[in-house]
């Protein structure tokens, strides 16, 4: 039988997911370009927001990258590839390939040899992720006409509420990296001195970087603080997870 | 004529019930073309393991990131995935240096231009990374390698650089909700990045709500 994960047809299959994916995102950003013109935001703002864009998901995207290669072994390269190229999340991906292998009493550490634990693995990966399809095309207008109609009563207390439900988000993820904790057998998933110092490097980067675009007016480089502040986050864990002695830098507190 | 919103909502609706098809396809296009139909009971048994985890955090993603991501980049966002990791902080940044609001038309365009933008990026690196730059990619991504934990760091590194800015404009509403998150983390260290999201943003809310009626916020 031919390898039915890496075989022609799964790759024709993957080429599909990822025309539409990029066919979609072609055509919300022809329609919000626009728009924005007819409202009067300039090309040049919306072409800064198209490379600042592109800079950010950069590493973000390599992480992403590398989930697809974790998945690999077990599923071959193009199955975690469709995954994590529509509704996938680097969270969810593992554990569900995970949860639907367990089923057949395998596990990802293992090579899926039988086309129909390979094809039960699909099925449970694409049921389990396909909720949120559901439910954005039935509530999200109404869901966004109450916010909207919200907003439009008072701008002052609408703007503080944004704000606020974006720090909680932020919250939740700097609390993570403070006191979570990882998987039992992987090193430097949880909190411990490389997250605490990757997110005070990155915060200190940004503080760096955004006042010294206002003091010298550098108006076009503020949309590369936040991406280059981050990668200097990365760079800094990097090095010190060379230079520093394993048992300190790798230090997790909460396991 | 529609207005916008109206328009980006009847465009959304149809490509994420393509979408909807475009991904039933994949495993029912690969069982017709090998004749090969997975046991009914197994699936059925992998996917009630996974529906807890999956189906309950999409009630909260769509609840939360909604009213966050714009119309347009909600329903980009949501069939193109990675929210959390990346399409939302990626509109968060690009609105703040922006400089507008969410829920007005220049966020709904910029937050939609963010997000497509990121979504092409992603799409591509994924493609190039499996079928261009496979045989090296174990040098970058293995866990041995040096660059390995920069990869496990890029959550901190993410919401680091974002949380910078915002708790500099707002860092009278910011203790509450970390805090709050750090003392649920220190009972519960293995909850849910999902469920401890949407506690940490109820937070912020109620407190920032506090804040303002006392004219602190």
């Amino acid at each position: 039988m031919e390898n039915f994960k890496e075989g022609a047809f799964i790759y024709i299959l993957a080429s599909g997911v990822v025309l539409f994916v990029i066919v979609q995102s072609l055509f919300f950003l022809i329609k919000s370009w626009k728009h924005g013109k007819e409202i009067g935001l300039t090309s040049k703002k919306m072409t800064e927001t198209v490379t600042a864009s592109a800079v950010f998901t950069i590493a973000p995207a390599i992480s992403i990258v590398a989930t697809v290669i974790a998945l690999t072994k077990a599923l071959g390269i193009v199955l975690p590839w469709i995954r994590l190229s529509v509704i996938g999340n680097i969270a969810y991906e593992t554990t569900a390939a995970e949860a639907a292998l367990e089923a057949f009493g395998k596990t990802t550490a293992q090579t899926v040899t039988d086309i129909k634990d390979f094809s039960a693995v699909m099925w449970v990966m694409t049921v389990g992720s396909m909720l949120p399809l559901i439910l954005v095309p039935i509530f999200l207008k109404k869901i966004q006409s109450k916010v909207g109609s919200a907003t439009a009563k008072n701008a002052k207390w609408a703007d503080t509420m944004a704000a606020a439900a974006f720090i909680g988000l932020i919250a939740a993820f700097i609390a993570k990296a403070i006191a979570g904790s990882g998987k039992e057998d992987i090193r430097g998933d949880g909190a411990g001195v490389l997250s605490v110092v990757t997110l005070l490097t990155s915060i200190i980067f940004m503080l760096i970087l955004e006042t010294l675009c206002k003091k010298f007016k550098l108006k076009w480089f503020e949309p590369f603080a936040m991406p280059l502040s981050m990668i200097c986050g990365m760079c800094v864990a990097v090095i010190l997870a060379e230079a520093l002695p394993p048992d300190i830098a790798f230090l997790e507190w909460r396991g | 004529m529609k207005s916008y919103f109206d328009r980006v909502h009847v465009w959304g609706r149809i490509w994420t019930v393509s979408a909807l098809c475009v991904i039933i396809c994949v495993p029912l296009l690969f069982c017709i073309h090998y004749n090969s139909w997975p046991p009914f009971s197994g699936v059925i048994k992998g996917i009630l393991a996974v529906i807890p985890l999956y189906w309950a955090s999409a009630v909260v993603e769509v609840l939360s990131y909604a009213p966050l991501l714009g119309a347009g980049g909600t329903y980009l966002s949501f069939v193109t995935g990675n929210i959390t990791n990346l399409k939302l902080p990626c509109s968060i940044a690009a609105m703040d240096s922006a400089e507008v609001r969410p829920n007005t038309e220049e966020g709904e365009v910029i937050t939609t231009i963010a997000v497509a933008t990121s979504s092409i990026v992603t799409t591509v690196i994924i493609a190039l990374g499996v079928l261009v730059f496979r045989p090296f990619l174990h040098f970058v991504t293995d866990d041995s390698s040096v660059f390995a934990p920069a990869f496990q760091q890029v959550l901190p590194a993410i919401f680091g650089a974002i949380g910078a800015s915002y708790f500099m404009k707002h860092w009278k509403i910011s203790f509450v909700p970390i805090i709050i998150g750090v003392l649920v983390l220190v009972f519960v260290p293995t909850l849910q990045i999902g469920i401890l999201i949407l506690i940490t943003i109820v937070a912020s809310l109620v407190g920032a709500q506090i804040m303002y009626k006392k004219g602190i916020a």
